[in-house]
């Protein structure tokens, strides 16, 4: 058993070889792949995913979509297309092939029908399909055939302003049947009803961003009445803007703002606190780094749709810039991809994402259609790679981390993804290098720390013999120069001028 | 008694930080050259310091590489101390003359420059826990150099210590003054030399046509 299993995997690793050397990188992007060294400085890199093909209404067979807004894949492979300009959720499976249009929808016997729909998802533990009808204010809980099972409303309480408008634009869906809708006009989270449809509150507010002028007005706040603090402008975060949910059960916000840097990517767990802390990137600067420049202005990114991939990566896609960031579940950046402009690969106005095995998924509302990208050979190195780094089998991830510098020696985390291989077997002198390769200043000090033990204990005596040496060499010398035995050349020239 | 070379004098100097400075005075031992040599020691030092660190310990973006604050940090801040020590020690009636204010200001720099190479050195060897002793060998010659310091001026200008600690006060300042005028003094004449070189081309591009 065991020799066949090693025969079958020799015989996928030298086809992998082969199909590596065979493929030559010969997609040819419409963009430019590029990815982020340790300065946060771009540089070029392979292409992690390739735009395929796209997909229109007319090619799917239901007619072509107009400003479709939302796209969601199910736990049973549909892929269901919010089409906001017609007023239906298009259904189809994964090839493509159309299954379901639904626009009339009964409730009670009466029938509804859809007012821009702008969010779509399915509770894959009962099937149930949530629709954002966002002009009728209102979010459908209905089932396959249409059937409306319950409204979720704007909520008729103290808690909610009922000054504020109620336009549902995203929803989803917890394991406890929890809804969470997100709503534009709402800054202080999503609105969260239970499967009864009773209004709970709100979820996972944003934090203000502490500018100097928020700063300013805190110290105001302190010292005014409050009579004049009834007067004076209220500091609000920026609502989040789309949101994506794990199999773990955390929902992961996304901030379309081009000024603010605050919470822009968020990790919820249940309370509402964000939990990025604990892999050291809650304040991590998400999509582009510095931002590009317009005839004088600067763009920055503004992210608008995340999705959560099978090995927890993070899809998120710009809208400004049309781009998608891929980011593995420790917000390591893995591959940027995408671009804006009318070539495939590049996008208008990037809607949505979403990802199934090695493919992504993204909608466009101006072009109407979907993108396709595909994983390379190049990205599936990176993805085996980071997948083993992460779940911490650092010494299995060494030879794919090896291939992947093949392909891209700019890819900072291969080197430190050898480096701490090399770590784990004691190999501190090479670690060291790579390391240093890769400007990772701390990890090289705990290389480097290891390998001056081993050193030590190596050369213990050899220390010893040459710290006595050197005592009694300076002795002698100090003795010889008392003596007047050793004397310095400039030394002998005073003494005969005075 | 003290027949020392000048080099010597140098170790004189600093191991006997009250002294040392007034024997100079009076031997007349002091040189051009060895403290023209510190200084460039000083330049030396201060590249060392942010670019040969040890790796474990800098984090300076190390992609380009400009000479230019180096420059200002070692020469142009030494110099604009030398004269604006000059020209304030006028106004106290010091006696100080420009040649020894360089000379005594050169000596003391020896323990900080010494203790920050030392230490640049033992980052190669040190790993980040002990980081400690590095900061104790560099915090001490920061300390013996201010000692020295103080003890140069005062013996300079043969002042006494309340009158040299308010010198280096308005020394500092003056160098402020200096330094601001020179700035001035630059962006003007980067003006003049942009207003010269518009007329040249304008006149380049007349004369072809």
């Amino acid at each position: 058993m065991s020799s066949l299993k090693k025969l079958l995997s020799l015989v996928s690793a030298a086809a992998l070889t082969v199909s590596a050397l065979a493929v030559n990188v010969s997609a040819l992007e419409a963009y430019d792949p590029y990815s982020y060294d340790r300065w946060g400085d771009a540089v070029s890199s392979q292409a992690g995913y390739t735009a395929e093909k796209y997909i229109d209404g007319e090619m799917i067979g239901c007619g072509n979509f107009y400003e479709p807004a939302d796209l969601y894949i199910s736990h049973d492979n549909l892929m269901y297309i919010a089409d906001r300009g017609n007023n239906r959720i298009v259904i189809t499976d994964l090839d493509f092939n159309f299954k379901k249009e639904m626009t009339e929808f009964t409730y009670n016997g009466e029938t509804l029908t859809l007012k821009r729909p702008t969010g779509v998802f399915v509770d894959q533990y009962t099937g149930n399909i949530y629709i954002c009808d966002t002009e009728n204010s209102r979010v459908l809980k209905c089932d396959t055939d249409g059937v409306v099972d319950r409204i979720f409303g704007k909520p008729e309480t103290e808690l909610y302003d009922q000054n504020l408008t109620y336009n549902p634009s995203k929803v989803l869906v917890d394991k406890a049947g929890n809804v969470y809708v997100v709503v534009r006009s709402i800054t202080s989270g999503a609105v969260m009803f239970n499967s009864e449809g009773e209004f709970l509150g709100f979820y996972g507010a944003n934090r203000v961003e502490a500018t100097a002028e928020v700063i300013a007005n805190a110290f105001w706040n302190l010292i005014s009445t409050d009579a004049q603090r009834e007067h004076s402008q209220k500091q609000t975060p920026i609502g989040f803007t789309n949101f994506d949910i794990d199999e773990d059960g955390f929902i992961y916000t996304v901030t379309d703002s081009q000024e603010m840097t605050t919470d822009l990517v968020k990790k919820l767990n249940p309370r509402g606190d964000n939990i990025l802390d604990s892999v050291g990137a809650a304040d991590m600067t998400f999509g582009d780094i510095s931002p590009a420049y317009y005839s004088m202005y600067a763009k920055n990114s503004s992210l608008n749709d995340i999705d959560i991939g099978p090995n927890g990566e993070l899809n998120i896609l710009d809208f400004q810039h049309g781009r998608v960031f891929q980011y593995d579940k420790e917000c390591w950046l893995l591959f940027i991809m995408g671009g804006s402009g009318n070539q495939l690969g590049l996008f208008n106005s990037a809607a949505a994402i979403e990802s199934h095995d090695d493919k992504i998924y993204v909608l466009d509302s101006l072009k109407n259609n979907i993108t396709i990208f595909k994983r390379t050979v190049f990205g599936e190195i990176v993805t085996e790679a980071s997948n083993l780094y992460n779940d911490g089998l650092y010494e299995e991830s060494l030879e794919p981390w090896r291939n992947v510098l093949k392909y891209d020696g700019n890819y900072r985390r291969a080197y430190i993804g050898i480096g701490n291989a090399l770590y784990n077997r004691y190999e501190y002198r090479e670690a060291m290098d790579y390391f240093e390769i890769s400007i990772s200043r701390g990890r090289y000090n705990r290389a480097y720390e290891g390998y001056r033990d081993l050193w030590l204990k190596a050369n213990y005596m050899k220390c010893i013999v040459v710290i006595v040496i050197l005592i009694i060499l300076i002795i002698v010398y100090k003795r010889f120069r008392k003596k007047g035995k050793i004397v310095y050349p400039w030394e002998k020239k005073r003494k005969g001028g005075v | 008694m003290l027949d020392l070379t000048k080099g010597q004098f140098v170790k004189h100097v600093i191991f006997h930080p009250f002294e040392g400075f007034e024997d100079l005075r009076w031997k007349k031992q002091g040189s051009l050259g060895i403290a023209f040599g510190i200084v460039c020691l000083l330049f030396i030092q201060q590249i060392a310091y942010s670019r040969l660190y040890g790796f474990q310990y800098y984090s300076d973006y190390d992609k380009l590489f400009n000479i230019v604050p180096y420059i200002f940090k070692s020469f142009i801040l030494f110099g604009t101390w030398v004269v604006a020590n000059w020209a304030m020690c006028t106004l106290f009636d010091g006696e100080g003359s420009m040649k020894n204010i360089f000379i005594n200001s050169a000596y003391a720099l020896v323990p900080y420059i010494t203790g920050y190479l030392v230490g640049t050195v033992m980052s190669h060897f040190l790993i980040r826990d002990e980081y400690v002793f590095i900061q104790a060998v560099e915090v001490i010659g920061l300390c013996w150099s201010f000692v020295l310091f103080i003890s140069g001026i005062k013996a300079v200008h043969q002042f006494s210590f309340g009158k040299t600690i308010a010198l280096i006060l308005l020394t500092l300042v003056a160098m402020l003054a200096i330094l601001f005028l020179l700035v001035l003094l630059l962006t003007l004449f980067q003006q003049v030399i942009i207003f010269i070189l518009s007329i040249y081309t304008e006149l380049s591009y007349r004369l072809r046509v």
